[in-house]
């Protein structure tokens, strides 16, 4: 998820720390050394991360718009002047609009506020914020909550005992708090000095940017993995379940599945699954930048030609077009699959379905789902022309299943237009006419509609004074039956308007089984 | 998200008494003549609906739109009051579907207009109403058992929407009054039972409908709490299809719907096959479909009229399916849908083009720019979702490729193989409950777990770590030994198959590990067999403890390979061949501690050595992997000290250490820069500052970009 550092460049950053040795250092010092450490520490285990700097004082401006390249986040950094009051409501409605231009409401961003604590004053201060907030119309909303899924770091040039002298504290956790809780404040514990502030931002990394590892697992086929962006732990229901789940650093691989039967699933996200080469201290060699580029590369070189399973797995998931369902956690499934970027480019992806044990309907639950040489014979078919999927569901929607709506008169119309259509077609139309007629009833019953089925009644009888003479004699009886049935119905009695019963064809003379009668 | 919010429970109730019976005073034409047969017939006279047709059939639209949507844990009791009440189906999920209710319906019929009015009520209904929503559903009893000592978690929230024909606004309040003192009766009863839940929340939707052309007697009222656990509405509503769209609005309110019209839908014409006008689909969904569109404000969407709240549908553009080729497409939601005009000719168009089986892109209509495909309708077994579809930026975008990465620059991998695995492993489902020898039921999904764990025993990823799956002689042996159970017939197989190996070996058959690893002449045939028996064991060895049939099949094995007589003579050539198989026997025997990865990762990358000097005969079945930057061997065969040449008792490791040995310091020559470096270190581009200086320095600031 990306990551917008919005940095305060008020005159008050300015205020000198006192730091024994030689130079002076101000309290932006501390945060460009605090900045650069999280730069540096993304640069090398986190270097997919798309991060944008934000300046701001009483005006906001975007220093450097979303980049891997965190070289140009570091110069930034060293050309940042100084500039008026702390304005820090302009600032998050600018990141509003650049993280929704961006990327959208949907994708979660990370914001990494870095300030001193001093919160203006006057208009556009947070108080004056906080204070009118209860009095916003829609047209001049707090920019809190974030439109998009977010997370709100404070980073504060500050101990906590300086920011609780004021009531800079509160007005901070109130923030957090019109984010829906979805953050945290981090302060400077013991003087303000480098070490402190490295030790501050070593939390923020731990908290929010330590690359997440896995073993991917089939069977005894394994290998370790960085899957990227980190996996955030989700809440399936806040009241039944409120505890945030979190997905296993085991990715077990549990089938496979075509991609034509998993069928463009919906998912909560999506991940790269970068194979990594773990060398005895458990550092990572791959994705990662060591200090020796050579080593590196070297390392890299060997890793590169060492087999790996997710190479392996890869290139079968694109050559075959299917998909493997992998294990999450207890009821939390997800897929991995070949996503190619480019025609030269593919990589392998992991997209999280939603936690339960029935994420999609059209596979059914999960736990039900087994090999395929336990079942009798092969549900792929002996040609692999069969598929068990898409399960079907136990009753059929109402678009699938020809329901009767009488709502608007077309419908009704629609209906008795149908059987009319078919009465003038008799008898070779019988089938169809009795059961147009018969779906006509049962809805008329059921509706209560039983002057729907007199007039029906009515319009058959003239149906039947209308038939010109060359009709087939076999009409006119099927149309004073089918009357004769409705008229009876449309009195109510249980005996005539029982719900099940189904209207038949008389059975004539004229028609085949007529002389099996009598 | 919660489950049991007020939407989990609504109870219908629909007033049966006689006064429902009066006409809607809306008249519906059924009898529409047919052009050239109009000439001196006189239509038959329109008809009307009653009150209680209108109220059932309205009642049953919102239900056929929630059950589309929420076929599940979204439940509806229907009640019917006259002088009593009527209970028609039960919280069970079976009783759950139009039909069920159509046929309870239709034994209900109308009120009968003659029945004694003063016998008659709704308040039976209302009480019966309260009486359900205390009942437990079976989804409230299944969170209740699995939670435990959390059960208060699960809530107990519902709704009652009640049609009926009021008096005055007194007579509501009346109404009202009733349904909170019942309330509070039942939950006094509830808190002293196992099967009963209190109602926490309670909401009261009344719906007053009187006929088209009367004034109402009722006045709306927005809703307002009436108690901490009831809160109500009144509705006043004139009958026809006033009522109907009331409930549809009402249906969108409660299950948090929206409405997405689908427009330029090309269509046949009914009348003129041949040509085809574009027709829009109105379509219901969860809301949560349109979130980019909520959340952003976006303005671009057509057709969103500020102006009644809920005459608002999205617009999206038809794509025409140009192909059928299955994609797997980013999608962040799937919500199933329900046509607003189900029976209209468009919508069981799209509708049936959908259940065939085709997917539809949406686009979002825009002025100017880009096309932007933000949705996709698809039907998965007969039930049409909207997809959303990812449209913004990816944070994904430009990721290392796979080729860049670890293993990346392998490139005999076993591909095909591993594709052919992939499909011996493919899932299905299981619906009917299997059980184990010992009675405990038997989870499908663990025996699929199971099975991947028996058939990576033994799976070597690259061509050259293998002999016996890249000989076809093999496959039946290799294709059964994996197997949890072998049948008399599979025992058979693999014997014959160690016997038609055996009688290879007689004829000095090649095998495929020659033409592989070495360019010419490659280990001797001897040593050949003995690498493939030596896998073959690890294969069966891996799989012994499976049943007593593996372990015939290990027992045939051995015999084979250490009978026949070639074999002795050449044993006493001075091979060392009885200790080295012992060494791999005890390997093979906890195979679980995957010792065969150790030594075949030493055997690949051996194996690989030699591949790099043959390249150009690798199969290359990694699509990945690049193009072998140099097919030119960096050292010829002939200075190689190979396997064969050895002689004597040589450890595996000596051989190894030997050949890298050799193999690296001929490397090494090839690197002049390293020659000419000054302290490790080369000036690279030398030859393009000699040319062109300037151009120099603007390249090497355009590579560290």
């Amino acid at each position: 998820m990306p990551t917008v550092v919005v940095m305060d460049v008020s005159l008050s950053m300015t205020r000198p720390v006192a730091v024994e040795g030689s130079e002076e250092y101000q309290r932006k010092h501390l945060a460009a050394h605090g900045l650069t450490m999280l730069f540096e520490h993304m640069a090398t285990n986190y270097k997919l991360e798309f991060t944008a700097l934000v300046v701001f004082s009483s005006l906001w401006e975007l220093m450097v718009p979303f980049t891997r390249d965190y070289n140009t986040l570091q110069e930034a950094l060293s050309n940042m002047d100084d500039y008026d009051k702390t304005c820090l409501e302009s600032a998050l409605l600018g990141v509003c609009n650049i993280v929704q231009q961006e990327w959208g409401a949907a994708i979660p961003c990370q914001v990494v506020l870095v300030t001193d604590g001093c919160l203006g004053i006057g208009r556009g201060s947070l108080r004056h914020s906080l204070a009118t907030h209860s009095q916003r119309s829609e047209s001049n909303r707090f920019p809190l909550p974030f439109p998009f899924p977010s997370k709100l770091y404070v980073m504060c040039m500050a101990n906590l005992e300086e920011l609780q002298s004021t009531d800079s504290l509160d007005c901070l956790e109130r923030l957090i708090d019109l984010n829906n809780g979805e953050g945290q404040i981090f302060t400077i514990d013991g003087p303000l000095c480098l070490k402190n502030v490295q030790s501050m931002f070593g939390k923020l990394i731990d908290l929010a940017y330590t690359p997440f590892h896995a073993v991917l697992k089939c069977g005894h086929l394994t290998s370790d993995v960085q899957v990227f962006p980190r996996p955030e732990p989700f809440i399936i229901d806040e009241e039944i379940d409120p505890i945030p789940k979190a997905i296993n650093t085991d990715l077990e691989i549990v089938g496979f599945v075509d991609i034509a039967d998993i069928s463009s699933p919906p998912v909560l996200s999506r991940h790269l699954v970068l194979p990594i080469a773990l060398n005895r201290e458990g550092d990572e060699v791959g994705p990662g930048i060591t200090d020796d580029t050579e080593d590196e590369n070297s390392a890299n070189q060997i890793a590169g030609k060492i087999p790996n399973f997710c190479v392996l797995l890869h290139g079968s998931l694109k050559v075959e077009g299917m998909v493997a369902l992998v294990q999450l956690g207890p009821e939390w499934y997800g897929m991995l699959y070949s996503q190619a970027d480019s025609k030269k480019k593919s990589n392998l992806m992991m997209s999280l379905f939603e936690p339960g044990p029935e994420p999609l309907p059209w596979l059914g639950k999960m736990a039900q789902l087994g090999p395929i040489s336990d079942a009798k014979e092969n549900p792929y078919g002996e040609d692999d022309n069969k598929s068990p999927f898409p399960l079907q569901p136990k009753n059929k929607r109402s678009y699938a299943q020809n329901v009767t709506v009488w709502i608007k008169p077309s419908g009704l119309q629609t209906d008795v237009q149908k059987i009319l259509r078919n009465a003038r077609k008799l008898p070779e139309k019988t089938q169809t006419f009795y059961k147009e007629l018969n779906r006509l009833r049962k809805a008329a019953l059921a509706f209560g509609f039983l002057e729907l089925l007199k007039g029906v009644a009515d319009m058959l009888e003239r149906e039947c004074t209308l038939l010109p003479d060359t009709a087939h004699p076999d009409a006119a009886f099927q149309l004073t039956h089918a009357a004769q049935q409705l008229k009876v119905a449309s009195t109510g009695a249980s005996e005539y308007a029982a719900y099940d019963h189904n209207i038949a064809p008389l059975q004539t003379d004229f028609s085949s089984s007529g002389a099996e009668r009598m | 998200m919660k489950i049991f919010s007020e939407s989990h429970k609504t109870v219908f109730v629909v007033d049966h008494c006689p006064y429902m019976a009066e006409s809607c005073r809306q008249h519906v034409e059924f009898d529409m003549l047919v052009k050239n047969r109009t000439q001196g017939i006189i239509p038959l006279a329109p008809i009307s609906k009653s009150l209680w047709t209108c109220s059932v059939e309205s009642s049953m639209e919102y239900c056929r739109i929630m059950y589309d949507i929420f076929p599940f844990k979204k439940l509806v009791n229907f009640i019917v009051s006259d002088s009593g009440a009527h209970v028609l189906n039960s919280w069970t999920q079976e009783d759950q579907n139009l039909q069920e209710l159509m046929a309870a319906l239709a034994a209900v019929g109308p009120p009968n207009p003659r029945a004694d009015p003063e016998c008659c009520s709704i308040l039976h209904g209302l009480v019966a109403a309260v009486e359900a929503l205390c009942k437990i559903t079976e989804y409230q009893h299944e969170a209740r058992t699995t939670l435990m000592e959390n059960a208060e978690r699960v809530g107990n929230r519902g709704r009652i929407i009640c049609i009926t024909n009021a008096k005055s606004d007194s007579h509501v309040r009346m109404l009202e009054d009733c349904v909170q003192e019942t309330i509070h009766e039942h939950n006094k009863l509830a808190a002293n039972s196992d099967h009963l839940m209190q109602i926490q929340k309670c909401e009261l939707v009344l719906i007053h409908t009187y006929p088209v052309g009367e004034d109402s007697l009722v006045s709306d009222r927005p809703k307002k709490e009436l108690s901490p656990v009831l809160t109500s509405e009144v509705h006043s509503v004139r009958a026809g299809r006033h009522l109907a769209t009331k409930l549809n609005l009402l249906v969108q309110q409660h299950f948090d719907l929206a409405s997405t019209t689908i427009t330029n839908i090309p269509m046949k014409e009914e009348q003129h096959a041949n040509t085809s006008a574009n027709y829009d689909v109105e379509l219901l969904h969860h809301k949560e479909a349109h979130v980019d569109f909520l959340k952003s404000g976006d303005n671009h969407v057509g057709g969103n009229s500020r102006e009644g709240t809920f005459k608002e549908t999205v617009t999206l553009k038809w794509c025409t399916p140009r192909t059928n080729s299955v994609e797997l497409h980013y999608c962040t939601g799937a919500y199933r849908i329900s046509p607003v005009d189900v029976n209209s000719r468009p919508s069981s168009c799209l509708t049936n083009f959908l259940l065939n089986g085709r997917s539809v892109l949406l686009e979002q209509p825009r002025k100017s720019g880009s096309k932007v495909i933000s949705h996709m309708l698809s039907s998965h077994g007969g039930e049409i979702f909207l997809h959303v579809l990812s449209s913004s930026r990816s944070i994904l975008e430009d990721p290392p490729s796979i080729s860049e990465g670890c293993g990346g620059r392998v490139t005999d991998y076993r591909i095909t193989d591993f594709g052919e695995f992939m499909r011996e492993n493919r899932l299905t489902p299981f619906l009917e409950p299997r059980y184990k020898i010992d009675g405990s039921l038997e989870i499908p999904l663990e025996r699929a777990k199971d099975q991947l764990e028996k058939h990576t025993r033994y799976w070597p990823m690259i061509i050259s770590q293998t002999t016996i799956f890249n000989m076809q002689a093999v496959v039946p042996l290799a294709s059964v030994i994996v197997k949890e159970a072998m049948t008399d017939e599979d025992v058979l197989n693999c014997q014959k198959t160690i016997y038609n190996l055996v009688d290879m070996e007689r004829k000095n058959d090649p095998l495929p590990i020659s033409t592989v690893g070495t360019r010419g002449k490659g280990p001797k045939r001897d040593e050949q067999y003995r690498i493939m028996w030596n896998e073959l064991e690890t294969l069966v060895r891996a799989h012994i403890n499976n049943s007593d049939k593996h372990q015939r099949v290990l027992e045939c094995l051995m015999a084979c390979r250490s009978k026949p007589p070639e074999e002795e003579e050449r044993k006493k050539r001075g091979r060392k061949r009885e200790d080295k198989e012992d060494k791999s026997e005890k390997l093979g025997k906890d195979y679980e501690d995957k010792p065969w990865q150790e030594s075949e990762r030493l055997k690949g990358l051996l194996d690989r050595e030699k591949e790099e000097l043959a390249e150009a005969e690798v199969i290359k079945d990694s699509p990945d992997s690049p193009e072998p930057p140099n097919k030119k061997p960096l050292i010829t065969m002939d200075e190689m000290p190979t396997v064969e040449k050895a002689k004597g008792p040589m450890s595996l490791l000596s051989l190894w250490s030997n050949r890298i040995n050799t193999a690296n310091s001929r490397k090494h020559q090839e690197f002049i820069g390293r020659l000419n470096s000054v302290n490790n270190k080369a000036e690279l581009y030398q030859h393009l500052k000699e040319e062109n200086g300037m151009e120099t320095t603007e390249n090497g600031k355009a590579g560290r970009q």
